[in-house]
């Protein structure tokens, strides 16, 4: 089809900017330190279709350019137009590659069918160009164009300045998909030696070990199986390519959890025990969870279903989940985050019969924003990969209509090998529906007819399963990296939740990794069978083989059961919302995942064997304790100087300019935002919501992480990190009585082999963090409702591998009564009297200050006592007091004590509500100077009362440790002493200057 | 009687919910309606008494913010739009429905007397920043305004969510004829000069106008008043606890909803409820 360009350019003028120009110039300034003079911006728009490229000129300023803002042109290149003739130095336009998700060619292309609607198949792909003017002399063009462009996804074409002199212009062309080549299903032959096993997995990427094949080839040679095969026509004694894929993705370690399900061999060479787990998974997270639910009557659905689902009140429940995507957020930061975070709202959507998100929480960790040192092949800076990330999340948030309320940035040299990206979303759901059946069950019988919704199947995102069960190389593939849609999404997710109402869904499901076979293979297990038909699926572009469409993760995608009277006006429903639904399976009760490409059977496995089949992982753990070199504070310090260089860490630091860009209000429900005080730059402890409108019933969502105390020890790590989760809720005024969490594990591999010789170690590591965690929750009352796991968190081989540090992020959502009775971290009013809930021991190791004053030389390691939770019980009983006395309108401040200890609480304190405070931490605890001030021991909030409330206050509190500190000032500086000894003195000022330095990266707004 | 008001969704608009929540607890009803439902004749906007188009993302901004949601109602519900405007109903567009106004030619409108002609006058592009923020705003409000929508209101807080909020003009006679009509309803103002006296020409600094917008202009309305837009959002401060300061202050009790929990953006719906009451 011929294709027609347009390209459009913001005007120049009085009042008028090329934003997205200058937004370049700035991050130049901000990244690199290079100064140009301007940048300008051009869209451009490649319409394929069969309208005349005439008629099109004349609707330029119809569609393509804002008459008022923009100038745009048909069938020219903007760049020979005389606003740009001045002479740019360098030009660089940069397009997607073809078959990579165009979002704004998708809009276009609707927009133009709203001029053209004759015009059916007419697709609009888009470009940007950027035209530098004054580039420094030694800036190359082609390095320029990297810092713009991704080459795992895009394109991008140079003209340097000899080109612009010669005034060649680059023009990028319509990318146009190579054609995909229809194979028709094969058989592949398992008889064969273990070596050659092995190979298939290797070079299919199928990422199954040799034990799991032997598990297939099993199966192949049992004779009732054969028989069963050649009634169906369906090669007897050998996988076709379309079940050995199936296989590998509900088989794969990222959809089974092998690790958390294996037989670990656990020896302690300092306790000399030598015991067998079976299964980390059912011993100590599923177990006290279901000890917990005879308990409580609110525990609705926990582990099965795509998140875990507690009773709220009488009319609503509420559900949570967080998932991880790392290895995509490593090749592609933007894409790869943001199908991330809408494919946990798709975890929502698809929970029970349909919940509707309402909240999301974001936490990454970062190799650090200023890293000047080397980076392996293949990794992008770290401050690229903080921009990329934030941007695919701020977009898949935003754009879907969910606020951001809750989450962290954590920084650590070795994520830059890996960085971790856990997305999380809350939804609610009314516990009954309109036609009386519980929200939270689903309720399928054979029969049945299952559509896939929203958008379509496509090259992209096959192997994304198996693909993150493997360590990052160089040779990892483009086609595991997507780029969410949240447009298509949105669409799919009102007509879902209007088709849940209408009693329409029997059973819905998300379609994430592992695409239909594992969505409808998991679904299957309700009526216990089913029957697909792939060349029903609609694609993205035809001659995608039947094991393709099958395991493609293409995203925006729900799997839906319907009755089969309810088809018609399901169908409607998906018309009026313009969104795709296909049918393209039936529920069955034959036993069997029965997959048909038209006629052929190219799949037919029993359910119990696709589910059940896969061997347990019989693994090997050995713990002795790391040797590190302790941190021995000097005798001698500049408190004051310390908590200036504290305040600039990034782990510390305001994360303002980052989290400020997520939309953290829409639905009008966030009582506490993640800034506070009265410049609203204090920091949030705890997100509280009150979704339902016009009620002041509440929801906290928090979260805790402190992977750093693995280099201690990973048990004390998982501690440390639910206590910091339940802390940061108490502060706002969390009912403890009903909570609930969620553990996400990322690791490094913990499965020993000659690519990790110390698998033994981090599977101790695991051992000792998920028994941490069951003793942590038991004592707190805390129930695991959901989790996930990413277990193979390294990069490369060898002497350069870099695995992460164990990192476990616990997710809590729990219950507050009235959000009007809440406390947030700002101090308030002079006068005010500090109390320190908790005490603080001598527990320096692995501390923020432990790391930041090795790095700079005066210390000469972190290594210590890392914060215990020795007596979990009395933390609990403490918080219930305090988060009462919360509730009661006594308590208006409270923050919680963590990295950087009181010293860094009290300056956010101050800053938050730009006072001073005069402290004296005399009396704090049994820790030295340097643990009272700067220790980060467990179970410490620290909260200020008025006057007036304080008597009653501590008769509240009586029995809970809580000592006095001090007093909110008039003055505008932190004063804190040790009894005599004069510590700290700061003004309020200069400390908010320095804690919202470090990470504000913007070049500006100028 | 009880006002029906028509809260449009779809497409990526995503404050339906809390927009219909906030004229509900006004006194009104109303529908979240999805926009082919008005497209389609399934719904007919004649039905409805006011018509909210909300924030979100339609389409994803691409193209320029409410472009394409725009072209849809500007080219598929214009007869329909006409009457409605032309029957002296209320229009309302918030954030991302303002955008849609400003785009589809709604507002700022022709001049009085006039039928809407669907021509875009003005528009709202790229904040200066560069940036899609969320934070709060103070607002003032012009007392000789004719919107029906801000009546009594002096003062208010709240927050702006949006990358595209800078309101801009060709020339700045375009913006003096507004001004002349008190059309420039809203504006951004510095939170630390007296209730009353924030309204300015000149440009403020960032973040106190959050997008370098022409005059500090938030919003504008037509010349009957009726039809009116602004970038911040008033439903999302219709109760207290949702004020980033309202761990500061007393639960003492106000007038108004919410048990005396009423938050400052609620008058303006209630004004146009009531202003569609007392027409009735």
């Amino acid at each position: 089809m011929p294709v027609t360009r347009v390209e459009v350019t913001p005007r120049q003028g009085e009042g008028m900017r090329d934003v997205r120009g200058d937004v370049v110039r700035r991050q130049l300034k901000a990244d690199h330190n290079i100064s140009v003079a301007k940048v300008r911006s051009i869209c451009g728009y490649l319409i394929s279709g069969e309208t005349p490229s005439e008629a099109i000129a004349e609707r330029v300023d119809d569609l393509f350019a804002d008459p008022i803002i923009e100038l745009g042109a048909a069938n020219t290149t903007m760049l020979t137009t005389p606003s740009f003739g001045d002479g740019p130095e360098t030009v660089i336009t940069v397009g997607f590659k073809p078959g990579v998700t165009d979002n704004p060619g998708k809009a276009a292309t609707d927009g133009f069918l709203t001029l053209f609607p004759a015009d059916g198949d007419a697709k609009i792909a888009t470009y940007t160009t950027y035209v530098f003017y004054d580039l420094p002399a030694d800036c190359d063009a082609n390095w320029l164009a990297g810092t713009l462009h991704n080459g795992l996804i895009e394109r991008a074409l140079v003209a340097d300045r000899a080109a612009c002199a010669d005034q060649s212009w680059p023009e990028l062309t319509f990318p146009t998909p190579p054609e995909q080549v229809f194979i028709e299903p094969q058989s592949i032959d398992l008889e064969c030696d273990d070596a050659t096993l092995e190979e298939i997995s290797t070079t299919g990427l199928l990422a199954l070990n040799l034990n799991e094949m032997h598990a297939i080839q099993a199966h192949y040679r049992d004779e009732t199986v054969r028989q069963q095969r050649t009634e169906m026509g369906i090669s007897p004694n050998a996988p076709t390519d379309v079940e050995l894929e199936c296989l590998a993705q509900t088989w794969s370690e990222h959809c089974k959890h092998k690790i958390f399900a294996s037989r670990i061999h656990h020896v302690d060479h300092e306790t000399g025990e030598d015991t067998v787990v079976d299964s980390l998974f059912k011993t100590h997270i599923m177990k006290p969870t279901h000890d917990m639910q005879k308990d409580v009557d609110w525990l609705l659905s926990v582990f099965h279903d795509n998140s875990g689902v507690i009773a709220w009140d009488d009319k609503w429940s509420v559900c949570m989940k967080a998932e991880t995507h790392n290895s995509p957020s490593a090749l592609d930061p933007y894409g790869g985050a943001m199908t991330g975070i809408v494919g946990v709202n798709r975890d929502i959507l698809g929970t029970g019969l349909g919940a509707r998100p309402i909240a999301n929480t974001d936490v990454f960790c970062f190799g650090p924003p200023d890293w000047e040192g080397q980076l392996p092949d293949n990794l992008f800076h770290p401050s690229r990969v903080l921009r990329g990330v934030h941007a695919g999340v701020r977009v898949g948030g935003n754009e879907s209509g969910i606020p951001t309320v809750n989450g962290a940035i954590v920084f650590d040299d070795r994520y830059i090998g890996k960085p971790l990206v856990y997305c999380g979303t809350v939804g609610i759901m009314p516990r009954q529906l309109p036609d009386g059946r519980p929200s939270h069950v689903k309720t399928p019988v054979a029969g049945d007819i299952v559509y896939m919704v929203g958008g379509r199947v496509g090259y992209d995102g096959i192997h994304g399963a198996t693909f993150s069960s493997l360590e990052l190389t160089e040779e990892s593939p483009s086609s595991a990296v997507q780029i969410g849609d949240p447009i298509t999404q949105k669409k799919m997710l009102d007509m879902v939740l209007e088709a849940r109402d209408a009693g329409l869904i029997t059973c819905i499901t998300d379609n994430g990794a592992g695409g239909l076979s594992s969505s409808i293979g998991e679904m299957a297990e309700y009526t216990n069978g089913c029957e697909i038909d792939l060349a029903k699926v609609p694609l993205k572009q035809a001659g995608l083989s039947p094991w393709e469409i099958l395991v493609s993760e293409s995203q925006e995608r729900m799997t839906i059961a319907v009755k089969p009277e309810d088809q018609a006006i399901f169908e409607a429903l998906a018309d009026l919302h313009e969104v795709e639904a296909t049918a393209v399976a039936t529920f069955t009760s034959t036993g069997m995942f029965h997959v048909r490409y038209a006629d052929a059977t190219v799949a037919y496995l029993p359910i119990e064997f696709l589910h059940e089949g896969v061997p347990q992982l019989q693994l090997e753990s050995e713990w002795r304790s790391p040797e590190l070199p302790s941190f021995v504070p000097p005798s001698e310090a500049d408190h004051s100087e310390l908590l200036q260089g504290m305040l600039q860490r990034p782990n510390i630091a305001s994360k303002e300019t980052w989290v400020r860009q997520y939309d953290h209000e829409v639905i009008a429900q966030t009582a506490i935002k993640p800034f506070v005080g009265v410049e609203r730059d204090g920091p949030g402890d705890a997100g509280v919501i009150a979704p339902i409108h016009g009620d002041p019933h509440g929801l906290v969502i928090s979260c805790g992480i402190a992977p750093r105390y693995s280099d201690i020890d990973a048990g004390a790590m998982a501690a440390a990190s639910i206590d910091e989760a339940v802390r940061n809720a108490v502060c706002v005024g969390l009912d403890v009585d009903k909570m609930a969490g969620l553990d996400n594990f990322c690791w490094p591999d913990p499965i020993e082999s000659t690519k990790t010789p110390d698998g033994r170690f981090k599977l101790a590591q695991l051992v000792r963090a998920n028994r941490e965690l069951e003793r942590v929750c038991r004592a707190y009352r805390l129930p695991c409702v959901s989790g996930k796991d990413s277990m193979k968190n390294d990069y490369g081989t060898g002497p350069d591998k870099i695995s992460i540090p164990p990192t476990l992020l616990f997710s809590l959502f729990g219950d507050h009564p009235d959000v009007r009775k809440t406390a947030t971290s700002d101090f308030k009013f002079a006068g005010d009297k500090i109390y320190l809930v908790g005490e603080s021991k001598q527990e320096l190791g692995a501390s923020e200050l432990a790391f930041m004053m090795t790095e700079n030389g005066q210390a000469g390691g972190v290594g210590g006592h890392v914060p215990l939770l020795p007596h979990p019980e009395q933390n609990l009983a403490t918080y219930r007091a305090l988060s009462q006395t919360i509730r009661a309108g006594l308590v208006r401040t409270a923050h919680d004590c963590s990295e950087g200890g009181v010293a860094v609480a009290l300056a956010e304190m101050c800053i938050g509500g730009r006072t001073g405070a005069t402290v004296d931490i005399d009396g704090t605890g049994s820790g030295d100077v340097w643990g009272r001030l700067w220790g980060e021991s467990l179970g410490r909030i620290i909260v200020a009362v008025s006057p007036e409330n304080e008597e009653t206050f501590l008769s509240a509190m009586k029995g809970h440790p809580t000592t006095v500190l001090g007093t909110v000032s008039a003055s505008s500086s932190l004063t804190i002493t040790d009894g005599d000894d004069q510590l700290v003195e700061l003004d309020v000022e200069t400390m908010a200057g320095l804690w919202k330095g470090t990470l504000d990266l913007t070049g500006g707004v100028i | 009687m009880t006002p029906r008001v028509a809260v449009l969704f779809g497409f990526g608009i995503n404050c339906d919910h809390e927009t219909k929540a906030v004229f509900e607890l006004v006194g009104a009803t109303a529908d979240r309606l999805h926009v082919n439902r008005l497209i389609s004749g399934d719904e007919r906007l004649e039905d409805y008494d006011i018509l909210a188009v909300p924030g979100g993302f339609s389409f994803g901004d691409h193209l320029g913010s409410g472009r394409l949601l725009g072209n849809r109602m500007r080219f598929a519900m214009r007869d329909a739009l006409q009457s409605f405007v032309d029957a002296g109903k209320p229009i309302i567009g918030i954030c991302n429905g303002f955008q849609v106004l400003v785009k589809t030619g709604l507002l700022p409108g022709p001049e009085a007397g006039h039928s809407p002609d669907f021509i875009q006058r003005g528009s709202l592009t790229l904040n200066d920043s560069g940036r899609y923020e969320d934070r709060w705003v103070t607002l003032e409000f012009d007392p000789e305004s004719p919107c029906i929508w801000t009546k009594g209101m002096t003062r208010m807080e709240c927050p702006v969510r949006h990358g595209e909020g800078k309101y801009v003009m060709p020339s700045a006679d375009d913006i003096d004829r507004l001004d002349a009509n008190h059309q420039l309803t809203v504006r951004y103002v510095d939170p630390s000069t007296p209730p009353g006296a924030g309204r300015t020409d000149e440009a403020l600094p960032y973040p106190l106008s959050p997008n370098g917008s022409m005059r500090n202009i938030a919003g504008i309305c037509d010349a009957t008043g009726l039809v009116f837009g602004l970038m911040p959002h008033p439903e999302a401060i219709y109760a207290r606890w949702l004020h980033p300061l309202h761990t500061r202050h007393d639960s003492e009790a106000s007038s108004g909803a919410l048990d005396g929990w009423e938050g400052e953006g609620l008058q303006l719906f209630r004004n146009a409820v009531e202003y569609v009451k007392q027409r009735s």
